[in-house]
C-alpha cells in the first residue's frame, strides 16, 4: 500500500550543480567517460584515520571562512537574477549537513569563530546575506532525501498560488563529522563503492555537492511532473527485509508515469542490502527500464544528492546520452542495471530516487518534450 | 483561506532542570524499556506528546526544531576519534521524531522536517496546511543544550508539542487558518512561544509569509 504521488507539474527554468568534476555539463561528460572522482583520503582529514573514498572540492578540514562558501558563491553566479527570498519568489534551502564541519573544528581548536556558520540556521543566515535573499527562506533537513522535499514543497507552493517562482538551493560538504560518522557505521570503509554489484562487502563513498533549481508553474521543456515519498520507520539504518518501503515509493510514482517510457537514476550508494532491495523494487515497478546510479563516481552527496543528480540528469538529456553506473561491476543485482551509457532518445521520462536513514524513500518523475 | 482543525493536542513542558535521565524516570511507562534506554530527551518528550494519537501509513508528519538533537550532537562530537555509530545516527535531524515512530513501527507517507529559526513556526504551519493527507501531525520541540547552549547554539529549555490536524471540524478543539494577503510581515512566534500558546489554549494571530495566520480555540 502506498500514498498517491503528488502530481503537481512544474517547469524547470534553470538547474545546475557543482561537484568535484565541475558543473552539471562537465560532471555529465566525466561520468560518460567513467571518471571516478573518489579518492582514498584520511577519514578525519588532518586528524588522520583510515583511508576512505571521498570526492572533495578541496581539503575537507574546516576553515574559518567556511570551506564551502567560495564554491557556493561560484554556483550562485549561475542562478538567474530575481527577487529571491521575496514572498512571490521564496527560497528553499535543503541540506543534511549545513555547516556542521564547523562544530567539529570548534571541538578541536576551540575557536568560536567556527560557530558562526555551524548550525542550520546560522549557515542559512550566512547564505541569505551573501546572496541578498529576503526573509522568505525555508529550511528542510531530512538526511539524504532532503532535496526531494524541497522540490516537492516548491511544487505545492506554486500550485497553491503562494509563489510565482521558487529557488531550491542545496549543499552538503563532507567533514570529519560526517565521514567519521559513516565510518563508525562501517559502510564507509577502504573500498570503492560498486553500486548494485553482487559482491562480498558493501561500501559507500561520500562527496561534496551543491545544486540549485528554479521552478515555475509554467511548463518548460523539462518538467518535474510528480513526487512520491514514503517513510518505513522500521529501523534507523536498515530497511524492511522484503523491501516494502522501496516498493511503496516506486509504486506510487509508477502509477503517475502515465505510460511514459522511462529510465531510472537510482540511489545506488553501494551498500548491499539496500542496493539489492532498491534494484529489485525498480525492476518490478518499472519493467524494462534501465537503472543507473552515479555515486560510484561522485560519492554520496547526502541531503543534496537528489538535486545534484537532477542537474546531471538534465545535462545528460541535453546531450542525448545517459551515463551508466560508474563503479558498478557485473554481476549486478538485476539485469536492468546499466553499467554503460545509453541513448536518451527512446525515453520520454526519468525516475530519480533517493533514500535516507529511517527508511525514508523519495522519488520524482522528470519529463521532457 | 486554508484551514485545518486541531484534534489531538499534547504539550510537554518539563521542569527547567529536567534532563534525559529524569525524563526516562518520569515517562518510563510510556515506552518499551529497550527503547527508553536509547532515547534522547527530545525523543522522549516528542513520544510523550504523540501518545494517544494514531497515524496511518497514508498520513503525514510535519516536524519543527531549530536545534534538534543537541545532546546527541554534543556527545557525538566528544566521541571522536572513536566516533560513536549510535550517537551519529541519533544526532541527525529528524532523529527526535524518528526514534518515536521507529519505536512504534509506524510507517507514514510523508515526513517534513523543518530546521529554520526566525519564521520556523509559520513555515511548518504552511507545510502542514498544504499537506493533502487526511491526518497531519504537527510536531515540534527542543532539548536543553550543555556546552552548545553556552555558545548560544542550543535551546535553554526542553519542550515538545504534538497536534493532529484534519479538515474535519467535528470534535475539534481548535482551528488554524492562513488567509493570503499583502500585509507586511510582523514577528512570527518562536517555537517555544508557540508551544506555550498551545499549552494555554491561547489564541494567536500575526501577519507573515504573505498572509495572516490565526490559531483559535473552539
Amino acid at each position: 500500500m502506498s500514498a498517491p504521488a503528488d502530481q503537481l507539474p512544474v517547469g524547470l527554468v534553470a538547474c545546475d550543480c557543482l561537484t568535484p568534476l565541475g558543473d552539471a555539463a562537465a560532471t555529465n561528460a566525466a561520468l560518460l567517460a567513467h571518471t571516478c572522482a573518489l579518492k582514498l583520503t584520511p577519514v578525519l582529514g588532518r586528524d588522520g584515520g583510515d583511508l576512505v573514498p571521498l570526492a572533495l572540492l578541496g581539503p575537507m578540514d574546516e576553515t574559518l571562512s567556511p570551506r564551502w562558501l567560495p564554491d557556493l558563491r561560484l554556483l550562485a553566479t549561475r542562478i538567474p537574477a530575481d527577487d529571491w527570498g521575496s514572498a512571490s519568489a521564496p527560497v528553499i534551502v535543503t541540506s543534511s549537513n549545513f555547516g556542521v564541519g564547523g562544530l567539529y573544528a570548534f571541538t578541536r581548536d576551540h575557536d568560536s569563530r567556527h560557530l558562526g556558520h555551524s548550525t542550520p540556521f546560522a549557515s542559512v543566515e550566512l547564505l541569505r546575506h551573501e546572496f541578498g535573499w529576503g526573509e522568505h527562506v525555508q529550511v528542510f533537513s531530512h538526511a539524504c532525501v532532503t532535496a526531494h522535499l524541497g522540490l516537492a514543497h516548491a511544487a505545492r507552493l506554486l500550485h497553491a498560488g503562494l509563489a510565482e517562482r521558487v529557488l531550491v538551493f542545496s549543499f552538503d560538504f563532507v567533514s570529519p563529522f560526517v565521514a567519521g560518522g559513516f565510518h563508525s557505521l562501517k559502510i564507509l570503509n577502504g573500498t570503492l563503492p560498486a553500486p548494485y554489484a553482487k559482491r562480498e562487502t558493501g561500501a559507500i563513498g561520500l562527496g561534496d555537492g551543491a545544486a540549485f533549481a528554479v521552478l515555475t508553474r509554467e511548463a518548460g521543456p523539462f518538467r518535474l511532473a510528480a513526487h512520491a515519498l514514503h517513510n518505513e520507520m522500521f529501523h534507523f539504518t536498515g530497511n524492511q527485509p522484503e523491501g516494502a518501503g522501496f516498493t511503496a515509493c516506486a509504486a506510487a510514482l509508477s502509477a503517475a508515469t502515465g505510460g511514459r517510457h522511462v529510465w531510472v537514476k537510482g540511489h545506488g550508494t553501494g551498500t548491499l542490502d539496500a542496493g539489492r532491495l532498491e534494484a529489485e523494487a525498480i525492476a518490478r515497478q518499472f519493467p524494462g527500464a534501465p537503472l543507473t546510479g552515479w555515486k560510484g563516481s561522485l560519492g554520496h552527496t547526502l541531503g543534496s544528492c537528489g538535486l545534484v543528480e537532477l542537474a546531471i540528469a538534465l545535462a545528460a538529456l541535453r546531450g542525448g546520452r545517459i551515463p551508466g553506473t560508474v563503479g558498478g561491476t557485473s554481476p549486478s543485482f538485476t539485469d536492468a542495471v546499466a553499467l554503460n551509457s545509453f541513448a536518451s532518445a527512446e525515453f520520454d521520462g526519468a525516475i530519480l530516487t533517493s533514500n535516507a536513514f529511517g527508511g525514508a524513500h523519495a522519488a520524482m518523475l522528470l519529463t521532457h518534450d | 483561506m486554508i484551514e485545518r482543525f486541531i484534534h489531538h493536542l499534547c504539550v510537554e513542558l518539563p521542569a527547567a532542570d529536567e534532563a534525559a535521565a529524569g525524563a526516562r524516570l518520569r515517562l518510563a511507562d510510556k515506552f518499551p524499556r529497550t527503547a527508553l534506554r536509547r532515547m534522547t530527551h527530545l525523543g522522549l518528550l516528542v513520544g510523550a506528546a504523540l501518545e494517544g494519537s494514531s497515524l496511518g501509513p497514508d498520513d503525514a508528519l510535519v516536524y519543527a526544531s531549530t536545534f534538534a538533537e543537541t545532546r546527541a550532537l554534543e556527545d557525538f562530537l566528544t566521541s571522536f576519534p572513536a566516533a560513536s555509530p549510535l550517537l551519529f545516527q541519533t544526532s541527525i535531524h529528524p532523529g527526535g521524531v524518528q526514534q518515536v515512530l521507529i519505536g512504534r513501527q509506524q510507517p507514514i507517507a510523508r515526513l517534513w522536517p523543518h530546521a529554520g529559526r526566525a519564521r520556523l513556526v509559520e513555515q511548518a504551519l504552511l507545510t502542514a496546511l498544504l499537506e493533502p493527507a487526511a491526518r497531519v501531525a504537527l510536531v515540534g520541540g527542543e532539548e536543553r543544550g550543555s556546552w552548545m547552549l553556552e555558545q548560544g547554539m542550543a535551546s535553554a529549555r526542553a519542550f515538545a508539542f504534538a497536534t493532529i490536524l484534519t479538515r474535519s471540524p467535528n470534535g475539534a478543539t481548535g482551528r488554524l487558518t492562513f488567509a493570503p494577503g499583502r500585509e507586511a510581515a510582523e514577528a512570527c512566534p518562536t517555537l517555544e512561544n508557540f508551544a506555550f500558546a498551545l499549552a494555554a489554549r491561547q489564541s494567536l494571530t500575526w501577519p507573515g509569509g504573505n498572509g495572516r495566520w490565526t490559531m483559535e480555540w473552539l
